[in-house]
């Protein structure tokens, strides 16, 4: 990628601009003075084909018009918020993003806050440092942390990571989500104050949305209780701040592991003084590891686009939720990754590959994307495995693609959502009771209505021809079966 | 004429310091407790049991003062403070905390790995100091995940570390005496080949002979300068000014040290290093950890004096 000319916004990481340096033409936007910049852009203009942002200086509309020659924006960040989204599908401007590097380093994070917290690592380290060990003596009691009760408010990837590492230390788990996972060694509880009640460390580690702001209040905090323990690694707007605070001068709250807050970088005073919080500044992912882990998915993001071969971490994309990854669903998996979409999935467990995102729950992997396919076998387990549910979390933006077999949709519920514009649209080549396909489909503008041909070209059909008569051949040969199911 | 004491009849216990209010509470009416220091003649030649608070030392001397003793219930999970070889020369069983601590020891010294790597104390030092707001972000620090952990003494507390750090995805090895059967670990036959294969070395052997500042300059350079030793074993296992040393010139990248050759005292270096982080012996101090030792040390008690068997003892 020699002659690819590349922007870098800022001096976001010694290694990736080291990298960059060496394997493209790079050009540094902040060498020229802030008033100057358009004036920079607009002599490297016709050069700069990629633009690498980050989580703190994004691209805007007004950067995408001034660089006419820009295929590529590569982002070294998870969130790509600041990218104008929008203005890159108008131009056609491919966008990528560093998916799922942080999530051990935040979980290593929350479990090491938990033990900190409780056995107050940091203030006995002050204290020996201050000498006090030899003067007043030892420092003073703690509470064990194996065996407590761990309460986790989101059971996503960093929520499962953190229960993982729990459970090593016999602690007992419960979470709260939107919905029930399917984990039946974690207690659900549909309610936070539930949760908070029957834990004594609560873990937030959500996703920040209008619902979940300050979904740690007063009562969360009451309810968890003067013995209880508040660790938080996701957003400080999670959590009621002036709530928190008051709670842990007046002893309702027993202490708290803090990794965020509401308005960073500045952290309360007030808890400055307390001796029963640990505070640490939104180091969550910020290990070397991480980021150069980071840098290289820009790296590589950025060859893959050079060298005309799929991105590793698409963003620009929609989002393609595949239930199933077997033969059939790697397959779309590989043909939608061509229009760099983000590939998710479901299946009972973990597959091994790294480019494509595991959800452990199909509620999770609707939510997380805008179109759904079924490429699942039918069995008992798969039987209605988009339920009512499944069809809300992926709302009235989403697509249903139903290639599986009929009974793994629930065809009535999803009736219903489509009437009711819950659910965006559906194409489907299955039904429920073929040949018959529900009336109320018919006058609809936003479905696409095939009759079981998935499989229907001359070319699949006199393969599997073939296939039927080479099997009887083996047989009556007394040879091996070509493709034995039984 | 002296009134006969409550205490006539009970089993005499002889202690060479006070005990704690929680032990004192729990053995209350049981046992006639009787200080080393003023215990007569008569106490001397009664004498069958010694109970040893904390890491009180318990000398050749002390043995030799008691002809009838038996056993001596130490407090602690290492015996290293009582002299063994006057005890294995008299036949005189050892008891100690049996497994009760061990939650605790692998809990901190897991949070120590955490605490160094992530440098936990030393952000919480940058933010309670207001310096984020002033100097912005706090500098990279290195990650737990998939680090190789050493563990030297793969026994109860050991097998717990590593249990607990194979969740957080570290790839797990140890040395020991000898290879355990049903560990799932890789074993290396000496401390140094183990430290080389190595990103943190966690010390969580007893201290002996064979073991005494078994980590050297030797074993620190194996590690190397991205290294961390963690050490909730004995301050003994390490050549302390070594250790104080290696960290100096860089040669070892970082330390968790709840344990020191000569406490309460901690080397000053130490004090001014943002690598370290440093504790005062109190990774089992808890209420739960206290309970359980109040509950074996009563077992063994009243299985001495009962003539079954004891339930913590030590092989000597």
């Amino acid at each position: 990628m020699d002659s690819l000319g590349v922007l870098l916004v800022a001096p976001m990481n010694a290694y990736l601009e080291q990298e960059l340096d060496r394997r493209c033409r790079l050009f540094r936007l902040w060498e020229s003075p802030a008033d100057r910049r358009d004036d920079y852009l607009r002599a490297h203009a016709s050069s700069i084909r990629a633009v690498v942002p980050y989580a703190h200086q994004g691209v805007d509309a007004a950067m995408i018009d001034a660089l006419p020659s820009l295929e590529i924006v590569s982002s070294f960040s998870v969130g790509i918020d600041r990218i104008d989204l929008d203005a890159c599908r108008r131009r056609g401007v491919r966008v990528t993003n560093t998916p799922d590097v942080l999530t051990d380093d935040v979980a290593d994070l929350a479990v090491g806050l938990a033990i900190a917290a409780l056995r107050k690592i940091p203030q006995a380290d002050r204290y020996v440092r201050a000498g006090k060990w030899k003067s007043k003596g030892d420092f003073t009691l703690t509470t064990r942390f194996s065996g407590k009760r761990v309460g986790i408010l989101g059971l996503g990837r960093i929520g499962l990571a953190v229960a993982k590492r729990a459970e090593a230390f016999d602690c007992p788990i419960s979470y709260h989500s939107r919905s029930e996972k399917p984990f039946p060694k974690y207690k659900f509880y549909p309610n936070v104050v539930d949760l908070a009640a029957n834990c004594d460390v609560l873990v937030v580690a959500c996703s920040l949305n209008p619902e979940t702001r300050h979904i740690v209040n007063r009562k969360v905090i009451d309810a968890l209780g003067p013995e209880g323990v508040l660790i938080n690694i996701a957003r400080g707007a999670h959590v009621d701040e002036p709530e928190l605070i008051s709670a842990l001068l007046e002893k309702r709250l027993g202490g708290a592991g803090l990794d965020v807050f509401e308005d960073e970088p500045f952290a309360p005073e007030q808890l400055f003084e307390l001796d029963n919080v640990v505070l640490v500044p939104h180091v969550g992912s910020d290990t070397e590891e991480t980021c150069r882990a980071m840098a290289d998915l820009v790296l590589q993001n950025l060859e893959a686009h050079a060298l005309n071969q799929p991105l590793l971490t698409p963003f620009s994309g929609k989002r393609v939720g595949i239930i199933g990854l077997g033969r059939i669903g790697l397959a779309v998996a590989k043909r939608v990754e061509a229009f760099d979409c983000p590939v998710n999935y479901y299946q009972r467990t973990k597959q091994d590959h790294p480019g494509y995102t595991y959800y452990p729950s199909v509620v999770e992997l609707a939510a997380s994307s805008d179109v759904l396919v079924v490429a699942c076998p039918l069995n008992e387990h798969t039987r209605h495995i988009v339920n009512r549910e499944v069809m809300e979390a992926l709302g009235p933006r989403g697509v249903l693609i139903n290639i599986g077999r009929g009974p793994h949709v629930d065809e009535a519920a999803m009736v219903a959502a489509l009437l009711d514009g819950r659910l965006g649209g559906a194409g489907l080549d299955v039904f429920e009771d073929e040949p018959n396909v529900p009336e109320a489909l018919l006058g609809m503008d936003n479905v696409v209505l095939v009759p079981h041909v998935g499989s229907a070209t001359h070319e699949t059909r006199t393969a599997m021809a073939d296939l039927v008569l080479g099997n009887l051949e083996a047989h009556v040969a007394g040879k091996p079966l070509l493709t034995q199911v039984v | 004429m002296v009134a006969p004491s409550p205490d006539a009849g009970k089993p005499l216990v002889i202690l060479p310091r006070p005990l704690y209010p929680e032990f004192a509470a729990a053995l209350d009416g049981r046992f006639r407790f009787v200080l080393a220091a003023d215990a007569d003649e008569g106490n001397a030649a009664e004498a069958r049991a010694v109970l040893v608070p904390a890491l009180t030392p318990v000398s050749a001397d002390l043995v030799a003062r008691l002809p009838k003793l038996e056993i001596v219930v130490a407090t602690s999970t290492g015996v290293d403070h009582i002299d063994l070889d006057a005890c294995r020369r008299r036949g005189i069983s050892v008891t100690n905390a049996g497994e009760v601590f061990s939650p605790d020891v692998a809990d901190y010294a897991v949070g120590l790995v955490v605490a160094v790597l992530r440098r936990v104390a030393a952000a919480e030092a940058y933010l309670r100091r207001g310096r984020w707001a002033a100097d912005g972000d706090y500098p990279l620090a290195t990650k737990v995940s998939g680090k190789r952990v050493g563990i030297v003494g793969l026994g109860s507390i050991g097998g717990l570390v590593a249990r607990r750090l194979a969740a957080f995805g570290c790839v797990i090895a140890y040395n020991s005496r000898s290879p355990k059967a049903s560990a799932p670990y890789k074993f290396y036959p000496s401390v140094r080949e183990l430290a080389a294969e190595s990103d943190v070395l966690v010390l969580s052997c007893a201290l002996t002979e064979e073991t005494r500042r078994m980590v050297g300059r030797e074993v620190m350079e194996a590690l190397g300068k991205g290294g961390v030793l963690v050490n909730v074993g004995r301050g003994g296992l390490v050549d302390e000014a070594e250790l104080v040393r290696c960290l100096r010139e860089g040669v070892l990248g970082g330390a968790g040290l709840d344990v020191y050759e000569n406490e309460p005292e901690v080397p000053p270096e130490l004090w001014g290093m943002d690598n370290v982080v440093l504790s005062d012996h109190r990774a089992v101090i808890t209420p739960e950890s206290i309970q359980g030792v109040v509950d074996v040390v009563k077992a063994n008690l009243d299985a001495f004096f009962s003539g079954k068997p004891l339930v913590s003892q030590v092989q000597l």
